[in-house]
């Protein structure tokens, strides 16, 4: 487990205005800075620097085409940080599951 | 999609009385979380949960209002109070529904909390896939005892 490396990775998709910036560039890949920015009430500037967090954490890759860089999700590296929060969905459905069970037993008692 | 909290609602064909002592009371923790703790269901009450394998994680209770709301945070660095920023934080609403209590779960503080504790996880969801197999036995139990209360 790399605690360090996982934290950023996480402060970096809890921002909204990045998870919007990862929905676009899922919805079409390649887009640059200036396109995504068209898609959002943020500057292009704002949206580099979001792209910056989003690179340094691997969650996008940066391509140079001409003047302009390309940004592409890293799907191994998204899907790795849906993972762990289902896990811990689940962990609470199971045990939500066994409150359940346990207060209608309760309940049910003479 | 969202990644910084856990949201989720199920029905109980319960009070909500009864569901609020489930939820809060460490006899009853001790079944449905595995873990032995010291709790009461008063604000500032504060321990640790201690699973058999030795795992120990501190808890906190925020809120405790039966039978109607019990908050808790946990995951916070042993020997630190726990705050926004250093533990997460779960809110049980306890809402009654006909005869029975619509308990409604929210987990938040993944964000800040970094998510090594997703990881924590997913390690205690292998805990669990035992206990999940013997839960329908219980209540097949339950059912055979019939109704009353």
């Amino acid at each position: 487990m790399t605690t360090a490396t996982d934290d950023e990775l996480w402060s970096a998709i809890g921002d909204p205005t990045r998870r919007r910036l990862l929905d676009l560039l899922l919805e079409s890949p390649a887009r640059t800075a200036t396109a995504l920015s068209d898609r959002l009430p943020v500057t292009r500037q704002a949206v580099s620097k979001h792209l910056g967090v989003l690179d340094r954490v691997g969650l996008v890759e940066a391509t140079e085409v001409g003047r302009e860089k390309r940004y592409r999700v890293d799907q191994a590296q998204l899907e790795r940080a849906a993972a762990q929060l289902q896990a811990a969905g689940e962990a609470w459905d199971a045990r939500l599951r066994r409150i359940k069970k346990i207060a209608e037993a309760i309940e049910r008692q003479p | 999609m969202e990644y910084a909290s856990i949201e989720r609602e199920i029905h109980i064909d319960a009070s909500p009385e009864v569901v609020f002592d489930v939820v809060s009371r460490p006899e009853h923790i001790r079944e449905w979380w595995d873990a032995e703790t010291a709790i009461e269901p008063e604000p500032g009450s504060t321990g640790q949960l201690v699973w058999e394998d030795g795992m120990t994680v501190p808890i906190t209770v925020v809120a405790a209002d039966p039978p109607r709301n019990f908050t808790f945070r946990w995951t916070q660095p042993e020997g630190e109070s726990a705050t926004e920023g250093n533990s997460l934080l779960v809110t049980f609403e306890l809402v009654p529904s006909g005869s029975g209590t619509t308990l409604k779960m929210t987990e938040t503080g993944f964000r800040e909390r970094g998510w090594e504790i997703a990881a924590l996880e997913e390690q205690y969801r292998e805990h669990v896939t035992g206990w999940d197999l013997f839960v329908p036995r219980i209540k097949e139990r339950a059912e055979q005892v019939g109704t009353g209360r």
